[in-house]
C-alpha cells in the first residue's frame, strides 16, 4: 500500500497554523532564513535549478529554467503568483492559501531574494474568498513580524506582497492573460514571444509561479537538493546525445475527484501510477474504472488500458496526455463518455476568451455538435476517409485504407484539430486554451469511439460496459506515443 | 535590407518590414484582417498565417517550422552571415503552401460560422474582404448546422451604426479609437463567441458614451467587413456602380490625401487615400461629410444680376458684358481682386495674371472660410486654417511683380476705398462679419464669383457660378508645403464654369492675351513664373504630391 508523502501539506491540519506563532512553532521560516544566512541569490536559483523542480501550474515547465531567461540587468522585475486555481478537477492551491498561507509567503520570499525581485502580486480566484482573507490576514502579520516589508530582518531586502482578486475568469489562469488582468485590462492571452520572463507586468521581466510550485521553494531549502532529488523518478532522455536527464522530482498534489471512496488532496510522490492512485484515495467506486482524467479537463483522457500510466511530467506527455495541474478525475464504469465531454465543452466555450478566431468560434461549434450527439440529433450518415494506423514504413500514418466514419464525428474531430492539431501539435490560436479544448474533445472521441457512434445510432445517450466503449490501444491513433517509450529508460 | 525567399521569388526588403507588407510589395496577398498597417498589432484574427523555415534549424538543414506563424508580426531582418538559409537568405517564407492555404480554409470557416451572409443588403458588399478572401482562399459550403449568434444592431453615434452579426472581432476599431483618435469610446462586451463591440453603456442599456469624435468616421473604413458602417452611405450606393477619383480633400489647410467616389449625378462618399507624411491613413469627419455642398439644389448654376435691387438671373453673354463694361469704367487702382484660398492654383495664378496683366493693378486680397477651430488627437490633427489652399494662393497672387496680397482688417480697408471688386469666394456657407459686410456694402460694384449662395452673393450686384474642388483639376497647397493635385469627377450643375476659366474669359473680353486650355498648361506656366513652385508640374505632382523647398 503507498504512503502519503506530506511535505507540503505537512502541517497543513494544524490548528492555528495559518497564524504566524503556531507556523513559526513548527520550522516557519527556516527555509526563507536558511537562504538568506547561507546563500546567495545565484545559489539559491542554482538550487532551484538543480532539483528539477518543475512547475505545478500546468505547463510542467523546468522552475530554475524559467527563471534563468530574467534579465537581471531590467528594474523592476516582478513574481506574479499564480492562484487562480480555475482547472475543473484541481483543488490545491486553495487548500494551502486556506491553512497554510504562510507556506506560500515563505516560498515567495525566497524566490524573491533569488531573482532580486521587491514586488510580487498574488492573483487569486475571485471565489476563493476564505483563502484570499486569510492570505492577506497571514500577509498583514508577516509584515508585523518584519518577514515582509522594508529591510526584512536587517538584510535589506524588500518584499512587498499584494494580492489581486480575479473576476471569476478561467482564462486569467493563463500566464499573460493574468498579467494583463492584473494590468487592468482585459484578461486576454497575449502573442508569445516575448514571454512574461522577459516582458510580463507592466513590460517588466517577471516570474510567473503556481502556488504549489513556489511551497517546494521552503523545502529545496531547507532540506537540500539531494533529499529533494530523491523524490520522484528521474527519466534518462536518450534522444540526446549524452541522454539528458529528465527530471520527475518531488512530491506532488494530486487532486483525486470522482469515482473513488475518498476523494481529496493527495500529497504522493511523482511517479505512481494511476491505480497506485486510486487506491490511496479510498478505492474506486464501483466496479471498473472506465476513464481517468489525468490532468485537469484539459487533459486528454486514460482508458482502463492505460492505468499502470505512472503520472508525472514524462510518463503522461509519453501516453499523449499531460499532467497538468493535477487534477485526477476517475469515472467508473456508469459514465457516460459523451456526457462528460458535453460537461467539458461547455465548459471551455463559456471560458474562451473570444480573442482569437479558431477558438472563439470553434470551441462553442464543438460543443455544439457534441450537445447535438448528446441530444440524439447526431447525423446517422457516414463518410469515408483514409484510416490512420501503422503505416508501411513502420510509424503511425495513412494505411492507404480507408474507414467508415459518421459524418459528426468526422466533423467533430476535423473542428477540433483546425482549432489545435493533436496529432501534430500545431495550433493557430494566440495561447494554448486552443489545444486544452482539442485535447479532450479528440481524445475522448477517439478513445470511447463506441459510445459515440452508439449515441448517434440510436438518437440517444447510451452507457456502454467498458470493454465495449473502449476502443483497445493496438486499434487507435490517439494512444500512439509522440516518442517511442524504449528510448527513455529509468536513469 | 534583408534577402528573403518568398516562394518562388527571391526579394529585397527593408529590415523591420512583415510578412505581409513585404508580399503586398510584390503583389502577393497575404489575407489580413486584424493587421492595419497604421494600428497596433494583436494578432487575433490569425487570418494571416505563413509558413516560415525553423530560425534555429539543425545544421545547414532548412526546415519548415513546426507552427506556422502569423505574417503581420513576422518580420523580416537581415541575419548575421553564420544564420543565412542556404548561404544566402535570411528568412525563407511561404505565402501558398499546403499548411497555409489549409489554415487559411479553416479560419475562413470559423469566421463564417456565426457570420449571416446577407452580402445582398450590406453596403460593404463588392468591397467587402470577407466576400473576398472567402472567394479567394475559402471553402465553398459550410460545415455548420448549429444555431447561428445574432448579436443586436447597435446605433454607436452619429454616423456610425454597428452590424454586429457581421463583426469578425477584429478590434481594429477599438485601437482606433484608443490610439488613433485616443478617445477610447469603443470596447468589447461579453466574452468568447459572444464579444460584441460596444460602447460604454449603464445597466439598462443607455448610452454613457457614444461614439462621437471627429475621427470617428475612419473605423468605419477600416472595419474590414460590413460591420460598422456610415449613416451617410448606407443604402446609397453599390461601391461597384461608383467611379473614383483621387484627390485631395478640401475641409482645412491639412490636405488630406482622399479618394472622391462619384456618380454622373453628384459625389456619393469621400474615403481617405494613404500619404505618409500628411495624413496616413485618415481623415477626419468635416472633411469626409463635408462634400455635401457639392450635390446641393441650391448651387448656383446661372450667372445671378441685380436689377431692382433683387439678384435676377442672368445669361453668361449679360453678365461678362455687364462686367467689362463696369471694368472699363475705372481706374486701375479703384479695382481690388481677389482670389480665394478655396480655389486652386491655377484658379488664382489666372486670377492674379489678369489683375496684373489686364487690369493692371497691383491690388490683390486673399479671402476664404473663415477660421474655425484647431482639433489634436493623438496621432492627428485638424488645423484651423478651414482652407485647402491658403498657401497657395497667397504664394500664387503675390507671385507677379509688384503685386500686394492683403488679407483681414488690411483688405477691408482698401476694400472700402475701392470702385469695383472682383471677389472669388467658393467659401459655402461663409458668413461675413460687420466690418467685412460693411466694407463689401460700400463698393459701388461687387463681383462675386461663387458657388452657392451666402452672405457674400447677397450683397453682390453680380454673382458668377463657379466650381467646387469635385467639379475641376487643380493643384492646392497645403500648410506644411506639399502641392497636390485635385481632379474633376463630376460636372459642374447647369452653367456653373471652372474659376479660371470665367476669369479667362474676362480678361479676353478685355483684351487680355491669355489662351490656357486645361489646368495642367496653367501648372506648366505656375512652375516657370512661381519661385518655388519649379517642380509643380501636374506629371510630376502625380498621386503622392511634391514637397515645396
Ligand atoms: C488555459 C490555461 C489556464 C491555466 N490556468 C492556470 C491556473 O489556474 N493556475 C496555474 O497555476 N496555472 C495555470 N495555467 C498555467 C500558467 O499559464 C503558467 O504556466 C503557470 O502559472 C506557470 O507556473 P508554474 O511554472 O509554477 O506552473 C494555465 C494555462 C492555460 C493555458
Ligand atoms: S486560444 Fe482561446 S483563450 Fe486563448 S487567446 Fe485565443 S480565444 Fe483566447
Ligand atoms: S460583411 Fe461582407 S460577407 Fe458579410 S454580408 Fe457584408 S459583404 Fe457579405
Ligand atoms: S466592428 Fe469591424 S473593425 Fe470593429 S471589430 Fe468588428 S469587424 Fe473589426
Ligand atoms: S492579420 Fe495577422 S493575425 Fe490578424
Amino acid at each position: 500500500m503507498v504512503e502519503e508523502k506530506r511535505i507540503l501539506y505537512e502541517h497543513l491540519d494544524v490548528p492555528d497554523i495559518n497564524t504566524f506563532d503556531v507556523f513559526r512553532q513548527y520550522d516557519g521560516y527556516k527555509g526563507f532564513e536558511k537562504a538568506i544566512a547561507e546563500y546567495q541569490p545565484e545559489e539559491i536559483a542554482k538550487m532551484v535549478l538543480d532539483s528539477g523542480l518543475k512547475g505545478r501550474g500546468g505547463a510542467g515547465f523546468s522552475t530554475g529554467e524559467k527563471w534563468s531567461f530574467v534579465p537581471r540587468d531590467i528594474e523592476p522585475r516582478y513574481l506574479c503568483c499564480n492562484a487562480d486555481e480555475s482547472e475543473p478537477g484541481t483543488f490545491s492551491n486553495r487548500y494551502v492559501l486556506e491553512k497554510n498561507p504562510h507556506l506560500l509567503i515563505e516560498g515567495i520570499l525566497i524566490c524573491c531574494y533569488a531573482m532580486g525581485i521587491e514586488t510580487t502580486y498574488v492573483y487569486i480566484r475571485g471565489e476563493f474568498t476564505l483563502g484570499k482573507k486569510m492570505l492577506d490576514a497571514a500577509i498583514k502579520e508577516a509584515y508585523e513580524q518584519g518577514y515582509l516589508g522594508e529591510d526584512i530582518r536587517g538584510t535589506g531586502l524588500n518584499v512587498n506582497i499584494y494580492t489581486h482578486p480575479g473576476a471569476g475568469a478561467y482564462i486569467c489562469g493563463e500566464e499573460t492573460g493574468l498579467i494583463e488582468s492584473l494590468e487592468g485590462k482585459r484578461g486576454q492571452p497575449r502573442n508569445k514571444p516575448p514571454f512574461p520572463a522577459v516582458e510580463g507586468v507592466f513590460r517588466k521581466p517577471t516570474v510567473v509561479q503556481n502556488v504549489e510550485t513556489l511551497c517546494n521553494l521552503p523545502f529545496i531549502v531547507s532540506n537540500g537538493v539531494e533529499w529533494y532529488t530523491q523524490m520522484g523518478p528521474t527519466y534518462a532522455d536518450t534522444r540526446f546525445d549524452p541522454p539528458k536527464p529528465d527530471a520527475n522530482t518531488g512530491t506532488k498534489l494530486y487532486c483525486i475527484s470522482g469515482d473513488v471512496n475518498e476523494p481529496g488532496v493527495y500529497e504522493l510522490e511523482l511517479g505512481l501510477t494511476c491505480t497506485e492512485l486510486i487506491e490511496v484515495a479510498g478505492g474506486l467506486r464501483g466496479e471498473e474504472v472506465k476513464a481517468v482524467i489525468p490532468g485537469g479537463s484539459s487533459a486528454p483522457i486514460l482508458t482502463h488500458y492505460e492505468l499502470d500510466t505512472r503520472l508525472d511530467f514524462t510518463s503522461l506527455t509519453l501516453a499523449k496526455s499531460m499532467l497538468g495541474s493535477g487534477g485526477i478525475i476517475v469515472m467508473n464504469e456508469t459514465r457516460n463518455i459523451v456526457d462528460c465531454l458535453l460537461n467539458i465543452m461547455k465548459f471551455y466555450a463559456h471560458e474562451s476568451c473570444g480573442q482569437c478566431t479558431p477558438c472563439r468560434w470553434g470551441t462553442p461549434w464543438v460543443r455544439d455538435i457534441v450537445q447535438r450527439i448528446a441530444d440524439g440529433n447526431g447525423r446517422q450518415s457516414t463518410i469515408t476517409r483514409p484510416k490512420f494506423g501503422i503505416a508501411e514504413n513502420g510509424r503511425w500514418g495513412d494505411t492507404g485504407e480507408t474507414e467508415e466514419i459518421y459524418e459528426d464525428l468526422d466533423l467533430l474531430e476535423s473542428v477540433a484539430n483546425n482549432i489545435a492539431n493533436v496529432d501534430t501539435m500545431t495550433w493557430n490560436t494566440i495561447c494554448v486554451f486552443g489545444i486544452a479544448v482539442s485535447w479532450p474533445a479528440v481524445s475522448y472521441m477517439r478513445k470511447f469511439r463506441p459510445e459515440f457512434e452508439a449515441a448517434i445510432r440510436e438518437s440517444k445517450l447510451v452507457t456502454l460496459p467498458v470493454a465495449e466503449a473502449t476502443v483497445p490501444p493496438e486499434e487507435n491513433y490517439a494512444y500512439q506515443q509522440r516518442f517511442v517509450p524504449k528510448e527513455f529508460a529509468d536513469l | 535590407m534583408a534577402f528573403v525567399k518568398l516562394n518562388d521569388l527571391e526579394i529585397e526588403v527593408e529590415d523591420g518590414t512583415n510578412v505581409v507588407e513585404a508580399a503586398r510589395q510584390h503583389g502577393i496577398e497575404v489575407p489580413h484582417y486584424c493587421y492595419h498597417p497604421g494600428l497596433s498589432r494583436p494578432a487575433n484574427c490569425r487570418m494571416c498565417l505563413v509558413e516560415p523555415h525553423e530560425f534555429f534549424p539543425p545544421a545547414g538543414a532548412i526546415v519548415p517550422a513546426r507552427q506556422l506563424a502569423t505574417g503581420c508580426t513576422t518580420v523580416l531582418r537581415t541575419a548575421p552571415p553564420e544564420r543565412k538559409l542556404d548561404g544566402k537568405y535570411d528568412s525563407i517564407v511561404y505565402t501558398d503552401s499546403p499548411r497555409v492555404k489549409k489554415a487559411r480554409e479553416d479560419i475562413l470557416e470559423f469566421l463564417l460560422v456565426h457570420h449571416p451572409l446577407d452580402c445582398p443588403v450590406c453596403d460593404q458588399a463588392g468591397e467587402c474582404d470577407l466576400q473576398d478572401y472567402s472567394y479567394r482562399h475559402g471553402h465553398d459550403k459550410s460545415r455548420y448546422l448549429e444555431v447561428k449568434n445574432v448579436p443586436p444592431k447597435k446605433d454607436l453615434g452619429p454616423d456610425v451604426l454597428l452590424y454586429s452579426t457581421r463583426c469578425v472581432v477584429c478590434t481594429r476599431c477599438i485601437r482606433f479609437a484608443e490610439e488613433v483618435s485616443g478617445t477610447g469610446e469603443l470596447g468589447l462586451i461579453n466574452r468568447g463567441s459572444h464579444d460584441e463591440i460596444d460602447i460604454p453603456r449603464s445597466h439598462e442599456g443607455v448610452p454613457l458614451q457614444v461614439l462621437d469624435n471627429k475621427l470617428a468616421g475612419n473605423v468605419v473604413d477600416i472595419c474590414p467587413v460590413g460591420a460598422l458602417i456610415s449613416k451617410d452611405f448606407l443604402f446609397k450606393s453599390r461601391p461597384w456602380f461608383m467611379e473614383k477619383a483621387d484627390s485631395v480633400c478640401s475641409g482645412c489647410s491639412v490636405g488630406c490625401n482622399i479618394t472622391v467616389e462619384y456618380k454622373a449625378d453628384g459625389v456619393y462618399r469621400l474615403k481617405p487615400r494613404f500619404h505618409e507624411d500628411i495624413n496616413q491613413h485618415w481623415m477626419c469627419d468635416d472633411g469626409r461629410l463635408g462634400y455635401h455642398y457639392v450635390n446641393s439644389d441650391d448651387r448656383l448654376q446661372l450667372p445671378l444680376k441685380r436689377v431692382d435691387d433683387e439678384l435676377s438671373p442672368t445669361h453668361w453673354a449679360d453678365a461678362i458684358a455687364t462686367i467689362t463694361e463696369k471694368l472699363s469704367e475705372v481706374e486701375a487702382e479703384d479695382i481690388v481682386v481677389i482670389g480665394s484660398a478655396q480655389g486652386t492654383n491655377e484658379d488664382n495664378y489666372v486670377l492674379q495674371q489678369f489683375a496684373h496683366d489686364v487690369l493692371k493693378t497691383t491690388q490683390l486680397g486673399l479671402f476664404g472660410q473663415s477660421p474655425g477651430e484647431e482639433h489634436k488627437f493623438p496621432q492627428f490633427t485638424i488645423e484651423a486654417d478651414k482652407n485647402p489652399n491658403t498657401a497657395g494662393a497667397r504664394t500664387i497672387l503675390g507671385s507677379a511683380n509688384g503685386n500686394v496680397v492683403l488679407e483681414g482688417d488690411a483688405l477691408w480697408e482698401k476694400v472700402s476705398n475701392a470702385k469695383v471688386v472682383y471677389l472669388v469666394s467658393g467659401a459655402s456657407e461663409r458668413t461675413l462679419e460687420d466690418a467685412e459686410k460693411a466694407a463689401l456694402e460700400s463698393v459701388d460694384f461687387l463681383i462675386v464669383q461663387d458657388v452657392l449662395p451666402s452672405e457674400v452673393t447677397q450683397v453682390a450686384d453680380i454673382v458668377l457660378p463657379g466650381t467646387t474642388f469635385a467639379e475641376k483639376d487643380g493643384t492646392f497647397t497645403n500648410s506644411t508645403g506639399w502641392v497636390q493635385r485635385i481632379r474633376k469627377t463630376i460636372d459642374p450643375p447647369g452653367e456653373a464654369r471652372i474659376d479660371w476659366e470665367i476669369t479667362q474669359q474676362l480678361a479676353k473680353q478685355l483684351g487680355g492675351e491669355m489662351n490656357y486650355h486645361f489646368a495642367g498648361e496653367i501648372a506648366l506656366a505656375i512652375a516657370e513664373n512661381v519661385p518655388g513652385y519649379a517642380d509643380a508640374t501636374h506629371q510630376k505632382i502625380g498621386d503622392a504630391g511634391i514637397k515645396l523647398t
